[in-house]
């Protein structure tokens, strides 16, 4: 999960990284903004989670309170990428001698951390990489070891910088590694531009993104008001009944809703269903072993969306057993009453329990499960999307 | 013969009085798994499944010597642990079931088990078979029959969808191993098609990955080197698009990690690419690989 520039700045700061002075202004807080103190020229950027933002004029440079005023109202708001600008950040204007590039991430073909390190920063590093791949320098890092004040000066020294601005270097890097990438299961810490003035290094951008695995054992970024999110663009109603759930769910813009077991097959479905002709209406991941309420809210959000003419499910019994998915969907069966066909196959561990559970069910209420066939391992998978392709090319 | 999990596996579960665990303990003693322990720390004495239980890895290897795999159940918190603990009792095969393992964690515990030789799979893998000899993880054993294509596969329905698919059309499998869904693995694809090279009960292998990380294109040296024909069936070409880890990824890893970088290095390397799992048999036989 991203951090936000303003978030990820008050870390570098509280670590003895220098900012710029700054403000943050967060839509839900009144300001005053031409009765505030503010340095000027400055810079007002939008606190959003998109990258590019200076090309997208996202930041923009003021130098009266008026123009500032007219910078947050036209930023605040603003729907970019399906995300909503809620808080801007105003930051005095540094007047810098030089911008770098450093960053650190994990290389995961060598299994390594990977400090990148480059004196064309600023620019579009991945472009520099093209053009002067030379001037990107990239250190690696033993897992598992804290970076050591020598390696930190020999990174520094790479770029060339004079002896005591070399020292202020080191020890940012020094900083970045183990007081925020190592501390903070960080997947990425990045400053560009990481902006010379003088001896002196200032953190004029800043990304952190931290691994969702291990954000749990970081209380202190909750403390800041770090909260666990998901990287996402605007959201529908379902898309946000799925998240508060938990589920993993993106809707597509196909008519065949996909009720998968894990991510794996959830994905391979959409591929399949395309192959033979036919577009899935999303993409849904049950996760290990769900619960029968998760099974529940993952059927209603097919069920509710409109785009969807047909259900195609698949259960394999692995740690997901065949006897909870089939409860679920038959509870949900009896209950709703649905009018979508669903084309489903079930198989794996528990499968004749299961296929008990549904037999009852339909013996009990044949009405509702006209539309309903569950297929065991005897119809290829395959055969089974097929069916739906059809179906849903017949409603 | 087949590879990691066979009649001479000794298993011991650690987190074995979890829900799940203990579940599956039974399923996979009724396949025939031979396991001798379990632990649970602050256990010790019970029993599940009349499986022993310890509080440590190492009163459990006190006990049975023998013990040469385990699988790991615990939470993702303390899987690092658990791995280190397996590896320093020089246990020489480590499944590891739990999913969601810290990145950072997940790395220290794969470079411990580079060290000292130790084979770990997963996290996040459903569990490896080898039809009739021995199953550990949660597969679904009635799936699987002996044969000899080995399948190595990210997703565990995937891996579920080609033995069934094999089965239907006469073949099986020598072994069937989920490498496992978490973004750092122990073992990767090359690795586990390098076991199968060696394995002469295998003839064919066929890999599913999926988009996301590099694990896929880093097997391109290892096929390229095999004896045998490899079939690779690469998921997402349609899917919604990822979120991918800003410009330092990209400095590292190019354009690497989408569907279509995955498909272009496995059908440069020689494997055969699959579109679809029906279309396994004719595949294999193109290849004159009978059942």
């Amino acid at each position: 999960m991203r951090l936000y520039e303003y978030e990820a700045k008050a870390l570098f700061r509280e670590n003895g990284i220098n900012i710029p002075e700054s403000l943050l202004i967060d839509k839900n807080v009144q300001w005053d903004i031409l009765k505030t103190h503010i340095t000027y020229p400055a810079v007002v950027k939008a606190q959003i989670l998109t990258g590019k933002r200076g090309k997208r004029g996202l930041i923009k440079i003021v130098s009266s309170k008026e123009e500032t005023a007219q910078a947050i109202n036209t930023l605040m708001d603003t729907r970019i990428d399906g995300m909503i600008i809620e808080k801007v950040l105003i930051e005095r204007k540094e007047n810098i001698t030089e911008e770098y590039y450093l960053s650190i991430t994990i290389d995961r073909m060598r299994h390594k951390p990977v400090i990148i390190i480059s004196h064309r920063g600023g620019m579009d590093i991945e472009e520099v990489n093209k053009t002067f791949p030379a001037d990107i320098y990239k250190y690696y890092k033993d897992v598992g070891e804290k970076l050591q004040p020598y390696e930190a000066r020999k990174i520094a020294s790479i770029v060339n910088t004079k002896r005591k601005s070399l020292l202020n270097l080191a020890n940012i890097i020094l900083t970045l590694y183990n007081k925020l990438f190592l501390k903070f299961d960080a997947k990425l810490v990045e400053i560009n531009p990481l902006g010379r003035i003088e001896n002196h290094w200032i953190a004029l951008d800043g990304k952190i993104d931290i691994d969702e695995d291990g954000f749990i054992r970081h209380p202190e970024l909750k403390e800041q008001g770090i909260q666990l999110r998901h990287e996402v663009g605007e959201l529908n109603e379902r898309e946000k009944k799925a998240k508060a759930s938990g589920i993993p769910y993106v809707e597509l813009d196909g008519n065949i809703g996909v009720f998968p077991g894990g991510a794996g097959f959830g994905i391979a479905s959409i591929d399949l269903i395309a192959h033979y002709g036919g577009k899935a209406a999303n993409f849904m991941d049950s996760g290990g072993a769900p619960t029968q309420e998760r099974l529940k809210t993952m059927l209603g959000l097919l069920m509710d969306n409109p785009n969807v003419k047909v259900i195609f499910g698949a259960r394999f019994g692995g740690i997901s057993r065949c006897d909870d998915w089939a409860k679920a969907v038959c509870e949900y069966v009896l209950t709703n009453h649905p009018k979508k066909p669903m084309i489903m196959r079930m198989t794996g561990n528990m499968e004749e329990e299961g296929r008990k559970i549904f037999d009852e069910a339909k013996k009990q209420h044949p009405e509702y499960f006209k539309h309903i066939a569950v297929y065991s391992a005897d119809k290829p998978i395959e055969e089974v999307i097929k069916e739906a392709v059809n179906k849903a090319k017949e409603v | 013969m087949a590879i990691l999990v066979d009649e001479n596996t000794k298993l011991l579960i650690q987190g074995i009085t979890g829900k799940n665990a203990s579940f599956h303990a039974k399923l996979m003693k009724q396949y025939g798994t031979k396991i001798l322990a379990g632990v649970t720390p602050g256990k010790r004495g019970e029993t599940i499944e009349d499986i022993p239980v310890f509080d440590t890895v190492f009163d459990a290897k006190a006990n049975y010597p023998e013990i040469n795999t385990t699988s790991i159940w615990v939470p993702p918190l303390f899987a690092k642990d658990a791995i280190l603990e397996a590896i320093d009792a020089n246990i020489k095969n480590i499944i590891v079931i739990t999913e969601r393992i810290p990145i950072h964690d997940m790395l220290y515990a794969r470079k411990k088990a580079i060290e000292k030789g130790i084979n770990v799979v997963g996290g996040n893998t459903p569990g490896i078979i080898s039809p009739e000899k021995a199953l550990v993880g949660m597969l679904p054993r009635k799936t699987f029959r002996k044969g000899h294509i080995g399948t190595v596969a990210r997703s565990g329905a995937i891996t579920y969808y080609l033995a069934n698919t094999l089965n239907l059309a006469g073949y099986g499998e020598s072994t069937s191993v989920g490498i496992g869904g978490d973004p750092i693995l122990g073992m990767t694809f090359g690795d586990i098609l390098k076991l199968f090279d060696e394995d002469p009960d295998t003839h064919a292998v066929i890999m599913a990955g999926e988009i996301g990380g590099v694990y896929e294109e880093m097997a391109k040296e290892t096929i390229k080197n095999m004896k045998k024909p490899v079939l690779a069936f690469i998921s997402g070409r349609y899917a919604p698009k990822g979120k991918r880890m800003g410009h330092a990824g990209a400095i590292v890893e190019g354009n690497l990690g989408t569907a279509q970088s995955k498909i272009d290095a496995l059908r440069e390397a020689g494997a055969t690419i699959l579109e679809t799992f029906s279309e396994i048999p004719l595949r294999l036989k193109e290849l004159n690989i009978l059942p």
